[in-house]
């Protein structure tokens, strides 16, 4: 599948930002999901079902467990999107 | 003659409570809709039921020996058709051959065709043809309850337990009693089904109505019971509870705190403190400690509530909650008065709630969610299953994968909506 890596970081942080009320532009890679956004298992298990729903794949927990950072999480989106 | 349960064009005024159900099978009194309408007809083995395309697996897994939607199995002879909202409360009915009976709210009750209408009616659109077919036959008005709202058979929940109580006959202690229980009332006005068991220091009273336990259930020391009041099969009511006037429980529910004129479907929990009043809850469904509803206003104004889009005002001054099947409420949750919430919920609402839930959300801090996403609900209602030995079936899962599409819009209006807050 071809896959435009720009758009999907984009679409990946717009998700992120929305979901912990912060900016996009406030996203950089390194950006951690617990410690700098807050994130509380109620949120992360939402986040997950988001970009499950966005992007049409399925997020194995384990998977999702794996993914501190931000940019973890665009790499790993991108990853699952590839293999589709 | 042959017979047909059908579901009307109504259904989608009893969501959430008819998502996952045909109209026929909703609880009043101790039973399903259904039970008491085939007790009308004396129970006949040869039926006919008419419902929703998507509901079709589901029901023809729960009732193997009936047709589902077999509409041409009814030619060839006359056929009575009888209205699923229909709550048979012993009346003497009798209808002619192509004549239709309403009740006083001009709802169908039932008609009979002769098999030359038959022919019109099972050929393309059942209710489109039942629009038709109705203009052309005989009409009389009879006195009877056909529902319009899901909060209706709470309503009359009294009055139909005791219908129940009488129509079904049991009476007498024949489950295991423990030391002291204290009978208020009369002792022919209760029945302990065989194998249940009832522990000490439990009062029970049937001054004002029937009190029907059935078999495996158990009733927990320091109960209080009221009358009318049913506990279905292997039910247990906890320690503590009191389980006051016109309650209905399911089958395999666990009932604590405080309980006042409500149905359970089965395999409920509301096991811990809290209160449950005016409220119809489906199955599945699972109340966490100290989840409480409100089913009066402070203003004691009429309660109104959200169906199918709309605000409909209930002419009652009590309504509670309105469950949809695996619903999920975190510890403390409060429901304000008539309070609808859909299937598959998760809430966590520590303050009121809103007053409508869309299917498949997750409410929690003020705002809606697509919360787990359906996969992972399934996967929920698996686990939650198992625990009762129960298994999720195929059937089942792609009924809550089609109502989580057709409830896709309003959810996701909802969550937008609840977003800009």
């Amino acid at each position: 599948m071809s896959v435009n890596e720009k758009e999907i970081e984009e679409k990946v942080k717009k998700i992120i930002a929305e979901k912990y009320g912060v900016d996009p532009s406030e996203l950089k890679p390194e950006t951690r999901f617990i410690e700098d956004l807050g994130a509380d298992s109620l949120s992360t298990i939402e986040l997950v079902a988001e970009l499950e729903d966005a992007f049409q794949i399925e997020i194995p927990d384990e998977d999702a467990e794996k993914n501190q950072t931000v940019g973890q999480a665009v790499e790993y989106i991108i990853k699952r999107l590839k293999e589709k | 003659m042959k017979i047909c349960i059908y579901e009307d064009e109504k259904t989608v005024d009893f969501f959430p409570i008819t998502m996952t159900r045909a109209t026929f099978e909703i609880r009043s009194g101790k039973t399903l809709l259904l039970e008491k309408i085939l007790d009308f007809l004396g129970n006949p083995k040869d039926v006919c039921l008419y419902v929703r395309d998507y509901l079709v697996p589901v029901v023809k897994l729960r009732y193997p020996n009936y047709k589902v939607n077999e509409l041409n199995a009814l030619r060839g002879d006359d056929v009575l058709f009888v209205n699923g909202r229909w709550l048979y409360m012993g009346e003497k009915l009798d209808v002619g051959k192509d004549e239709v009976l309403f009740n006083e709210e001009n709802n169908i009750v039932m008609f009979k065709l002769g098999k030359e209408n038959v022919e019109r009616i099972v050929t393309g659109n059942f209710l489109e043809n039942l629009k038709n077919i109705v203009n052309d036959l005989g009409k009389d008005t009879v006195k009877t309850t056909v529902y319009n709202w899901p909060w209706e058979p709470v309503l009359i929940n009294k009055e139909v337990l005791e219908f129940d109580f009488k129509r079904l006959g049991k009476r007498g202690i024949y489950g295991k009693v423990y030391g002291d229980i204290e009978i208020v009332g009369e002792k022919e006005d209760l029945y302990i089904a065989p194998g249940a068991k009832v522990y000490p220091n439990v009062v029970i009273d049937t001054s004002e109505g029937p009190v029907m336990i059935d078999e495996g259930a158990k009733v927990y020391p320091f109960v209080f019971i009221e009358g009318p009041s049913s506990i279905g099969k292997k039910t247990y009511i906890m320690t503590g509870a009191k389980v006051r006037e016109a309650f209905t429980a399911g089958p395999v529910c666990r009932v604590g705190g405080e309980v006042e004129e409500s149905i359970m479907h089965g395999y409920s929990n509301k096991y811990h403190d809290g209160f449950l009043g005016h409220a119809y809850v489906g199955e599945w469904v699972n109340l966490g400690a100290l989840t409480t509803n409100s089913d009066l206003k402070n203003d004691y104004s009429e309660v109104e509530v959200y169906i199918n889009g709309r605000r409909v005002k209930t002419g009652s001054l009590k309504v509670g909650s309105l469950i949809g099947d695996h619903t999920k409420t975190s510890i403390g949750t409060l429901f304000n008065t008539g309070t609808v919430v859909g299937v598959m919920c998760n809430v966590l609402s520590t303050d009121l709630s809103p007053k409508y839930i869309p299917s498949f959300t997750w409410y929690y801090a003020g705002r809606f969610s697509i919360g787990s996403g359906l996969r992972r609900m399934l996967r929920t209602a698996e686990r939650a299953m198992a625990r009762r030995d129960k298994v999720l079936t195929d059937a089942e899962r792609e009924l809550f994968k089609y109502l989580y599409e057709m409830t896709r819009e309003e959810r996701e209006t909802y969550i937008k909506r609840y977003s800009k807050k």
